[in-house]
């Protein structure tokens, strides 16, 4: 996979969470997005909707977990591995 | 522990017995009661040399955490009282919290800069800003000669608790040593917890359901987890962390369990460990707690009842068996308290319900106000008012049946909130529902969220409550949501309900 589609996946991903989630507030890549005041448990369930529909996935509820739902990276890195396989 | 006459002394006691025992767990980290010993004291010393003196309020603003159970001990052995501040919190209500109760310093954490900066810009008895190990993170440049502590009491507030007033200004719940301890000893005996006993701390520390996870577990010698924010949002990380600390008592409002069986995975997860489900703050759907109770083999329920303002002063104990469906009951009486059901003056099996229990609080915060309302003298004992409405039946079981100020009139004719809401949630394609008065004339206005998989039709639901509520109870609009907005403390925020959906 290259780089670019990389790029544009996590771009993709980090504009629904600080457009939609966030207000607005910047965050970076690598911050904890599930600390307080930040997304909360209605906003991980849009987010989930969101990549379901954009990457044209399915999450099962088993895989909404800590390990890909903490931060934009994970996140993106969790997508990545569901459009591999 | 008998002998016990101060909160913190819990952990002072079980760090000479039985030192290396777990008393905190957070994620990978571990606190023995030894280490929790050393480390409240040392907080507590810089507290002192802060300008911290018995009788004063200190502010906790922290994330969720081990530092969350160091701030709150080292806090209490000072002699002042804690003062939880929602790390999630806007600004201007950290700010107000800190000025209707004057706080003299805040323990924090360096990543909550922005909100504790904002209270020092707005606060000027503010002496310092600690963290749990103690470090100054900011201190002020007016000399604090506050002279030696002097000795604390056991009716000194050990912990304020602010809930969000009607009226806007916060009410501080004030517990002193005296009531915290009397609710500790109570449920430590009702829920009969021992040293064996793995508890999760699910509410966070502004909510007072918090104070059995933090206190009754090291009174009891036990191993308090504390379950972080993260996990709160995502209830398949929950359902793990459940299975893998091998929980035994949980304990948390009833939407975290709705959250479990809807969102958790929780099919294959083994919580074979867990011997108590116990549940509070608002009613529990019946049909959503059978469904969790199908995964836990080995555990009881308990309704566990009794605003803040009180603690628990009521409990209903269940067997899978016994959830079939109907309304759970708020039960009977706990040990320590004296419930009375008035109709106007008159004693009745049906009306407001006024309690007296040792662990009630000694009243709001600086509020004589509020305080002159809040309480009834019934035979020459104080009782505070709930403004909730209960029924007595036949067995001796009490029933919530609603706020008194949920109790509303429509047309002219009585219609209680709670007990439309009851209904809409017993529909098959309706995960909870919340029903508000909303415009003038009063309508009434229900809302509803599917449960997974479900898509629920507003003409269907209409038709459902048009068999069973009389006419003038029957929502006048219906509309489906695709989530609740929640207060702080996990509760369906019907206030923001009726204001937003105002037409």
């Amino acid at each position: 996979m290259s780089d670019r589609t990389t790029l544009d996946r996590k771009s993709k991903i980090r504009e629904f969470i600080i457009q939609k989630l966030l207000n607005g507030r910047s965050v970076a890549d690598d911050e904890n997005l599930l600390l307080s005041g930040l997304v909360d448990s209605l906003g991980v369930f849009d987010l989930v909707a969101f990549l379901e529909k954009t990457f044209e996935l399915t999450i099962p509820l088993d895989e909404v977990v800590l390990e890909h739902f903490s931060s934009i990276d994970t996140i993106s890195a969790y997508v990545a591995s569901k459009q591999a396989g | 522990m008998d002998g016990v006459q101060y909160i913190d002394e819990i952990v002072r006691v079980w760090a000479r017995e039985t030192p290396d025992a777990v008393a905190f767990k957070f994620a990978e980290e571990a606190l023995t009661y030894h280490a929790l010993d050393d480390a409240a004291d040392r907080l507590a010393k810089m507290l002192i040399e802060g300008g911290v003196r018995p009788g004063d309020r200190v502010g906790v603003y922290v994330d969720k955490s081990l530092d969350t159970a160091i701030a709150i001990y080292g806090i209490m052995r000072t002699g002042a009282a804690y003062v939880p501040m929602d790390p999630g919190a806007p600004e201007e209500r950290l700010v107000q919290i800190a000025a209707a109760c004057g706080l003299k310093a805040i323990v924090s954490q360096e990543r909550k800069a922005a909100g504790y900066r904002a209270v020092i810009a707005a606060a000027p008895d503010l002496a310092c800003v600690l963290g749990a190990d103690g470090a100054v993170l900011w201190a002020t440049d007016v000399p604090q000669n506050r002279g030696a502590p002097r000795a604390r009491r056991t009716d000194d507030p050990a912990y304020i608790v602010f809930t969000s007033g009607s009226t806007g200004t916060p009410k501080g719940i004030t517990h002193t040593h005296e009531t915290g301890l009397a609710y500790v000893r109570m449920s430590v005996d009702l829920y009969g917890v021992t040293q064996e006993d793995r508890l999760s701390n699910h509410s966070p520390l502004h909510f007072d359901m918090s104070t059995f996870d933090m206190f009754s577990g090291p009174y009891a010698g036990a191993t308090t987890v504390i379950i972080s924010e993260m996990h709160m949002k995502l209830p398949a990380s929950l359902a793990q962390l459940i299975e893998q600390e091998r929980l035994t008592i949980w304990y948390s409002v009833p939407h975290a369990l709705i959250q479990l069986v809807e969102r958790g995975a929780i099919e294959n997860r083994d919580f074979s460990a867990l011997r108590w489900v116990i549940f509070g703050g608002e009613p529990m759907l019946p049909d959503q707690l059978r469904a969790f109770g199908l995964h836990t083999p080995n555990a009881r329920f308990s309704n566990s009842f009794g605003p803040a303002e009180v603690n628990q002063c009521s409990y209903k104990h269940l067997d899978l068996a016994d959830i079939d469906g109907t309304p759970i009951s708020i039960g009977t009486p706990c040990a320590h308290a004296d419930l009375v059901i008035l109709d106007g003056d008159e004693r009745a099996d049906e009306g407001e319900l006024f309690v007296a229990t040792p662990a009630m609080m000694v009243g709001y915060w600086n509020d004589p106000e509020r305080n002159a309302q809040a309480f009834r003298v019934i035979d020459g004992r104080r009782h505070y008012l709930t403004g909730d409405l209960v029924r007595r039946d036949s067995a001796g079981e009490l029933h919530f049946l609603g706020r008194a100020d949920r109790q509303v009139k429509v047309r002219g004719f009585r219609v209680e909130l709670d007990e439309i809401e009851l209904l809409m949630s017993r529909h098959d394609d309706v995960s909870e529902a919340a029903a508000v008065v909303i415009g003038n004339p009063a309508r009434i206005a229900a809302y509803i969220t599917a449960r997974p998989g479900a898509t629920p039709d507003t003409a269907d639901l209409r038709a459902f409550a048009a068999q069973a509520l009389p006419p003038q109870a029957v929502p006048t609009i219906l509309s489906i949501l695709p989530e609740f907005k929640r207060t702080a403390t996990g509760k369906i925020d019907r206030k923001h309900l009726a204001e937003v959906y105002d037409v």
